[in-house]
């Protein structure tokens, strides 16, 4: 038999796609991220906007690997519905796709080891080949199947070879000479075989110039970026998916500002540490993910009763316990917001695309230190770890604002300091050590406006309304939500982070199907909003759509504003992002019969 | 501005330790030792850890940190990274240091910061009401574990550059050894690790025992506390003649933690200038990947 074959197909046919969605799969180490991320850069050639998600689809078996990547001509969240092309290096990643493909969708498959046994719709077409087997004879590398797969890939979509070409120089000339030209090699035998199959563009997606000022970035890149510009010079971290990518953006670039990133023994420490640079006067940030998060909350109350600025990155993943660690989740609401013994304050921001990572990172520095509390950003899997492309960064935009703080001169001013003094919006002015005359006493036992330990009741009482003022006082700076969608409409959505690309999607379709809606996107998840109770007013039903089980967000607006009769929940917790499918599909089954007019 | 003189702010307090306590007496020995080697306090932090002893640091006027049980010695460690120039002294008690943050101590000892961390070892927990902590010894209280021996498992971890023990009873040995720490980590030499015996007057009075028990290694002409083989020989020797170790015992060169990681340490990153606008340009870099 020989290596390559292709199903017959009755008549050559384009598919014009303004959207467009490629699944890349198979086992861990074949490289299929890697393919996805030359394909996102050739198309952001092409003038598209890209989103990319890895292992989404992943089931069951432990090997499995898979990215998908989804390009538009307009900007997008979200991984939508349905696969035009599918790269397979094995069954399984086929498997995995099966239920996604679209009746004109494509399916290059690696057949090394197998010959492709799964039935599919008798309307996709297949190319398969040895990929893996023929690099591994030619190049003496299987792992170049990547790119041999690509080359074919690029085929199959109408894109110019010089294209595919420009995207293996921009990911490997940096890697060096052999890398570069065994890569270019490969391609180069990835186009041999398109030829040999026969491949002719079948899909097409339209062709622009390629548009400027945008980036491709992740949640968690954008995060360690803001961080660096909002004036964030100490981190201490502990690896944790879907977390880890902060710690590792910012050893490698902060050392560039003349700040420090950590990998502490344990998160215990990472945020003691954090701590201790925050007291000394530093910008201080640690990141987790939920196990993470658990460690660190003998911190974060620390951080809340002695009152030192902190930021927390707590990037959610699928729990409880280790739960699924690669996979996303929304379950960390009530751990973000309740966590810790004792009353004490805190902040919870809520960034849903990378630009809003950039900018939250700065503003949760300036609240951290304006209100003298920790700061939490709360993200999620998909946020953190997707690359999008969003607008570059505007660094002009960025504002420190670094609250009471006193310098020296400030101090020859005042006749007596104190670190804890009671004021009328409960921020008391601090400094930072080494400054002459500005002594403290800083701790988590409970203290008098001195530092010092008390159990005096009056003070006591005192003392707790005053650290509490801190979050009336921090609403007037909290982040807006932004409300999407038919201002009269009376159903609406709330809900927060990754969530966002989805529901603006499934609006979308609802709306063709004739049902008006409006989104509240929540940025301060903590203390909520009145524009919270404002939207509520202006529906008749909200669905409050998160992926968890008990619709964490759900109860604690519920706690806050009551509305029980208008709330409905919208809730996905497999393991999996939000499709818009499932939005419009869970929205039409409980909408109520007079379609909550 | 002297230690003792008051300006506008707090006043020390003494803290409430019982008459007697060991803890007095290195309370004392740090005073004369701050005082002596002319250390600015305000350029001085002292970490308290949680216990009795932790409470050490309401009786001086340094700036000061009541920090979580267990948790003083990451946080030492951030204060140092973020402003190398600081005198960072950490004091905490055995329980403190030894169980719940026995792994930050096993990191501390590995990394070597330049910070002093100061232990006052009384084989109790004595704010929880004296149960037994990681030394005390086989009976106390009906303990059946094997005590911990701190210096041992120092002397074992190969960076570390400052080992030695203490005794409150001793003010003239402690006064000395409270000085060599201070002066080791504030030559940026590394991590000054000083456990000192301690005793808690109310739970497990040792004074008598201890007097007995102790032994000045330094006084042994012989002793050579550069020999880090030779010292955990005649360290372990003496613990099995049922005598404590005391004095200088340990001192090594290895790089410190902060050399390693910062990359301009004379410079601090407490103290930098956050202003982005001259740093625009170099933001930009940045972003040049993700284009
Ligand atoms: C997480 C936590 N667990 C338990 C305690 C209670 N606690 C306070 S002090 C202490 C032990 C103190 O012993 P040690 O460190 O030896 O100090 P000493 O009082 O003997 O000076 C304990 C267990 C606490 N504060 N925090
Ligand atoms: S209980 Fe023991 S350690 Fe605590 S103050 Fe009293 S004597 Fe000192
Ligand atoms: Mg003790």
């Amino acid at each position: 038999m020989s290596s390559t074959q292709t199903t017959e197909v009755s008549e050559p046919r384009v598919v014009h796609l303004e959207d467009l969605k490629v699944m890349v799969g198979g086992q861990g180490g074949d490289g299929t991220l890697t393919v996805i991320n030359l394909l996102s850069h050739a198309l952001k050639q092409i003038g598209a906007y890209t989103y990319d998600t890895r292992n989404v689809l992943s089931r069951i078996r432990g090997g499995h690997a898979d990215g998908v990547l989804r390009a538009s001509v307009r900007p997008i969240l979200s991984i939508g519905d349905g696969l035009d092309v599918l790269v397979a290096f094995d069954e399984e990643a086929v498997e995995v796709a099966k239920e996604q493909l679209l009746d004109h969708a494509v399916v290059i498959y690696d057949n090394s080891h197998s010959q492709l046994k799964t039935v599919l719709k008798p309307t996709v077409k297949v190319y398969s080949a040895k990929f893996g087997e023929i690099a591994g004879l030619e190049l003496k590398k299987t792992l170049l199947k990547n790119t041999v797969s690509f080359a074919v890939l690029c085929r199959v979509l109408g894109l110019a070879d010089q294209l595919a070409e420009e995207a293996i120089n921009w990911r490997y000339a940096r890697r060096g000479g052999d890398v570069l030209q065994s890569n270019l090699q490969a391609l180069k035998i990835g186009f041999r075989l398109a030829d040999q199959l026969g491949v002719k563009p079948s899909i097409s997606f339209p062709k622009t110039e390629p548009k400027q000022g945008l980036i491709q970035i992740t949640g968690d890149e954008a995060v360690g970026m803001g961080f660096i510009a909002g004036g964030g010079r100490f981190y201490a971290g502990y690896p944790i998916t879907p977390a880890s990518e902060i710690l590792e953006y910012l050893q490698a670039n902060l050392p560039k500002f003349n700040g420090v990133a950590l990998q502490a023994e344990d998160e215990i420490s990472a945020i003691n540490m954090a701590l201790g640079a925050s007291l000394a006067g530093a910008r201080a940030m640690v990141a987790t993910s939920g196990p993470g998060q658990d460690l660190m909350t003998e911190g974060l109350g620390q951080a809340g009763m002695a009152e030192i600025p902190l930021v927390i990155v707590e990037v959610q993943r699928a729990g409880p316990s280790t739960g699924m660690p690669t996979k996303h989740e929304q379950s960390d609401v009530n751990h973000v917001v309740f966590a810790g013994h004792g009353d004490f304050p805190r902040l919870v921001v809520a960034p849903a695309d990378a630009s809003d990572c950039f900018y939250l990172t700065v503003d949760a520095l300036n609240l951290a230190e304006k209100y003298q509390l920790p700061v939490f950003i709360l993200m999620d899997q998909a946020l953190g770890q997707n690359t999008q492309t969003v607008p570059e960064f505007d660094f002009s935009r960025v504002n420190i604002d670094r609250g009471k703080l006193l310098t020296q001169a400030d101090l020859n001013r005042i006749s007596v300091y104190k670190r804890y003094e009671f004021t009328e919006d409960g921020v008391s002015p601090r400094t930072i050590l080494g400054t002459p005359d500005g002594f403290f006493q800083v701790t988590g036992n409970e203290h008098n406006e001195w530092g010092f330990v008390s159990v005096d009741r009056i003070n006591r009482a005192k003392i707790m309304r005053k650290r509490m003022l801190k979050v009336e006082a921090a609403k007037k700076d909290m982040p807006r939500g932004r409300v999407y969608g038919d201002q009269d409409a009376r159903v609406g959505f709330i809900s927060y982070g990754s969530n966002l690309g989805p529901i603006l999607e499934a609006m979308e379709q609802l709306g063709k199907q004739g049902f008006k809606t409006k989104f509240l996107l929540l940025r301060s998840i903590y203390p909520l909003l009145e524009e919270v109770q404002e939207f509520l007013e202006s529906v008749n039903t909200a669905f409050v759509v998160e992926s968890n089980l008990t619709g964490q967000l759900a109860g604690l607006i519920r706690r806050e504003y009551g509305y029980a009769d208008k709330i409905v929940r919208i809730n996905k917790y497999d393991g999996s992002v939000f499709r818009p499918s499932d939005i419009v599909s869970q929205t039409l089954s409980q909408l109520p019969r007079n379609g909550g007019e | 501005m002297g230690v003792s003189e008051v300006p506008k702010v707090f006043t020390p307090q003494t803290p409430i330790w019982c008459p007697g306590c060991g803890d007095f007496g290195v309370l004392a020995a740090l005073k004369k030792a701050l005082n002596d080697l002319k250390i600015p306090p305000h350029e001085t932090i002292l970490v308290g850890g949680i216990g009795c002893s932790g409470h050490i640091h309401n009786d001086l006027l340094v700036y000061g940190y009541h920090s979580l049980h267990g948790r003083l010695l990451p946080t030492a460690i951030g204060i140092k990274l973020a402003n190398p120039r600081l005198t960072v002294i950490a004091a905490g008690g055995d329980g403190d240091g030894y169980a719940i943050g026995g792994n930050h101590f096993l990191h501390a000892l590995r990394r070597n910061p330049s910070i002093v961390y100061l232990v006052m070892n009384n084989g109790t927990y004595g704010l929880t009401k004296g149960q037994p902590s990681p030394t005390a010894q086989i009976g106390f209280e009906g303990t059946k574990e094997i005590p911990f021996e701190p210096i041992l498992t120092a002397l074992s971890i190969r960076s570390t550059t400052f080992v030695a023990r203490g005794f409150s009873g001793n003010q003239v040995q402690l006064q000395f050894l409270i000085k060599e720490a201070i002066q080791h980590a504030n030559a940026g030499k590394g991590f000054a690790f000083l456990d000192v015996l301690s005793p808690c007057v109310t739970y497990n009075d040792t004074y008598a025992e201890w007097r007995k028990s102790t032994v000045d290694m330094n006084a042994d002409k012989s002793f050579d506390p550069t020999n880090r083989a030779l010292v955990f020989e005649r360290v372990l020797n003496t613990l099995q003649e049922g005598k404590i170790p005391t004095g200088l015992l340990y001192k090594g060169e290895s790089p410190s933690f902060e050399s390693m990681q910062l990359k301009d340490p004379a410079s601090p990153i407490a103290t930098q200038d956050l202003t982005p606008a001259g740093k625009i340009e170099e933001f930009k870099k940045l972003i040049a990947r993700y284009r």
